[in-house]
């Protein structure tokens, strides 16, 4: 059990491309810290800072209290799942969980045990004998992690562990996950492109951008109050409508005069009734109409500008009708419209 | 067998009628190439008059091993054979183990300079023996190993072209599998030896037929360094033997016979290390 901490971590590749910019984060031991962004952003390059594959160029990293910016991945207690799994091809199954094991000493009848319970936990019995080119995604995937589960270290480190994987195996994988940091209880850093990944699995989240963090916090934190516009935009599916502040002609009972802020609204936060006094009220015309199941995705066009409406409704609905929808305060957010970083209503 | 469409055949799926071609023109292939070297082992096994005829007949009318026989105890081949054996064998062992580790680090090592290393590897392939003869020759005599089988061993011991092929293949094994490595714990050694020497197997493969085969063949260098008469190679010897006795058809053919058996040998026993894939599966995508 150990805590991460990176403080304001600079990284430029050896080609002179700046990669991160004063990073700073930290996983509280035991946590599910998940780490999301765009493709790109930095996250794997952040990994690997912490793993000692890569060294900062300014900052410092701490495992359990340790600055360990000096130490080789070898003696850093950190397991790794690799985005790309990085199986070793030459060995089994078998021989790819013993490995880290055998590097280390261990005697061969307590390794043979070992591994053959982690690959009963994966599911992986009838595959010990296999090789990796062998095994399918799902399978190499549980290999991986079963390694990483062996090395039994303070902190572990998952690079996009699901993204090789179709939709059905990666909702089970995902399940398996937080029951596997639940019952190990290790600090875990869990990397992903995909913000849903990150709402449902982290405990607190990093937001990425460019190389920057944007937001440190809770997922319902983040979904609640995103510290700017980038956040806003990314976290959440489908993604937060923006209004320019002149659009405050089609909403009624908006925060008048402030010049220069952008609002935005979720898709799933408007409501066909009002639900207190002070809902902010929309006016627009119905341009397109996709069921889902019971719900409606509407295209609702105002004065200037579209917004996607999620909405739970009984009634029917047809294409070109006016329609008029309510939001509550709290659910309409404001940003700066140049920096775009979040304005607190002063309601608040 | 009826034909639907063209679709098959279009999809890259062999009919039977383009195999048997295949095969056939293969054959052929096969035939003209080996064709010289079985007449030679066949006139080796030929009686003298046999084989003096002007233009010797394809198979020995009465099978002999006077030749090879004669070859072996007239000739000092046993010697040559020995000698041969000794430098094809020590160069392949010592510029597979120096091309394995120098086309790792080449690789997979990030230190400084690393890039001038890589381009003066290319500018070794590009010099040829003749241009070296002279100047390896004076500093061998200068530290006394003329006549030595370090003579022959040194020199091509640290094989550019080893080096560069074990290098461009390395590179095609993705890091990722050795940080995996140093992630379990191994040492840089260990990760040497556990990881990147088996996943370098095929082409160390590939270097050392290729070593010992040039090794085994290589003239010029042996004939200068090797003044000694028992410290010659085959090929030197046989060349020594084509001189002396060029009348002897028989055994002639037989002494090269003799010469070419290892490189059968070779071939046959490293054929299936060729077409081998080993990082298929461990990588996603
Ligand atoms: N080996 C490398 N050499 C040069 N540039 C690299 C290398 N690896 C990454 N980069 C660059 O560093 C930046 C961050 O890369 P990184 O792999 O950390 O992104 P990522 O957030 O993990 O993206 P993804 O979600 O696609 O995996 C990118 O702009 C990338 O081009
Ligand atoms: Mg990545």
């Amino acid at each position: 059990m150990a805590t991460v901490e990176i403080e304001h971590v600079d990284k430029v590749r050896p080609g002179g491309q700046a990669v991160l910019h004063d990073v700073s984060c930290a996983a509280r031991d035991g946590e599910l810290l998940a780490v999301v962004g765009p493709s790109g952003c930095g996250k794997s390059t952040l990994l690997r800072l912490v793993a000692g594959l890569e060294s900062v160029t300014v900052g410092v990293i701490r495992i359990g209290g340790c600055v360990v910016n000096d130490l080789p991945p070898q003696r850093r207690d950190v397991a790794m799942v690799f985005q790309s799994h990085a199986l070793y091809p030459h060995m089994t199954v078998y021989e790819n969980l013993a490995f880290g094991l055998r590097v280390r000493g261990t005697a061969r009848r307590e390794t043979d045990r070992r591994v053959r319970q982690v690959g009963a936990r994966l599911g992986l019995e009838a595959m010990l004998e296999r090789y990796p080119r062998e095994l399918s995604g799902g399978q190499r995937q549980r290999t991986a992690l079963g390694r990483a589960m062996l090395r039994d270290a303070a902190v572990f480190l998952l690079d996009e562990p699901l993204s090789s994987l179709d939709v059905p195996l990666r909702a089970e994988m995902r399940r398996e996950l937080a029951e596997l940091h639940r019952s190990l209880g290790t600090t875990m850093i869990y990397v992903t492109h995909d913000q849903s990944e990150a709402l449902s699995l982290g405990q607190r989240m990093v937001v990425l951008a460019g190389g920057r963090v944007q937001q440190i916090d809770t997922p319902v934190d983040v979904y609640r109050r995103p510290a700017n516009r980038f956040v806003a935009g990314f976290v959440g599916w489908p993604p937060m409508n923006f209004l320019r502040a002149e659009s405050l002609a089609d909403m009624v009972g908006a925060p008048a005069g402030e010049a220069g802020v952008e609002y935005g609204v979720r898709p799933e936060c408007f409501a066909a009734q009002p639900g207190g006094p002070d809902d902010v009220q929309f006016t627009g015309r119905i341009e397109r109409i996709e069921s889902q199941g019971g719900e409606w995705y509407l295209e609702l066009a105002l004065r200037c500008g579209r917004v996607l409406v999620r909405l739970r409704l009984e009634q029917a609905l047809t294409v070109g009708e006016p329609l008029r929808l309510w939001v509550r305060r709290a659910d309409l957010h404001t940003f700066d419209a140049t920096t775009g970083q979040r304005v607190e209503s002063s309601g608040r | 067998m009826p034909e639907p469409t063209g679709v098959a055949s279009d999809m890259g799926v062999p009919t039977r009628m383009a195999r048997a071609g295949a095969y056939l023109g293969l054959a052929a292939l096969a035939a003209v190439t080996l064709f010289p070297l079985l007449w030679m082992a066949s006139i080796a096994l030929m009686s003298a008059p046999q084989a003096a005829a002007g233009t010797p007949p394809l198979w020995p009318q009465h099978p002999t091993l006077a030749n090879i026989i004669n070859v072996i105890s007239q000739q000092h081949i046993g010697t040559y054979f020995f000698n041969s054996l000794v430098v094809a064998t020590a160069t392949t062992v010592l510029s597979v183990l120096v091309a394995g580790s120098a086309g790792y680090a080449l690789a997979h090592v990030g230190f400084r300079g690393r890039r001038v290393v890589s381009g003066l590897m290319v500018f070794g392939v590009l010099i040829p023996t003749q241009a070296l003869v002279l100047p390896l020759f004076e500093m061998f005599r200068e530290v006394h190993l003329v006549n030595h089988y370090a003579a022959l061993v040194l020199p091509v011991a640290a094989n550019p072209v080893g080096i560069l092929l074990v290098q461009a293949y390395m590179r095609g094994i993705p890091a990722e599998i050795l940080d995996a490595a140093r992630i379990d714990g191994a040492s840089e050694w260990r990760i040497f030896r556990s990881v990147a020497v088996p996943l370098m197997a095929p082409i160390l493969a590939a270097v050392s037929v290729l070593v010992f085969v040039v090794s085994w063949n290589e003239f010029m260098w042996p004939m200068i360094a090797m003044q000694q008469e028992n410290m010659q190679t085959l090929p030197v010897a046989l060349a020594a033997i084509d001189r002396e006795h060029y009348q002897n058809i028989g055994l002639m053919a037989a002494a090269a016979t003799i010469t070419m058996l290892p490189m059968v040998c070779v071939f046959v026993a490293s054929q299936r290390y060729y077409l081998r894939s080993v990082i298929a599966g461990s990588l996603t995508g």
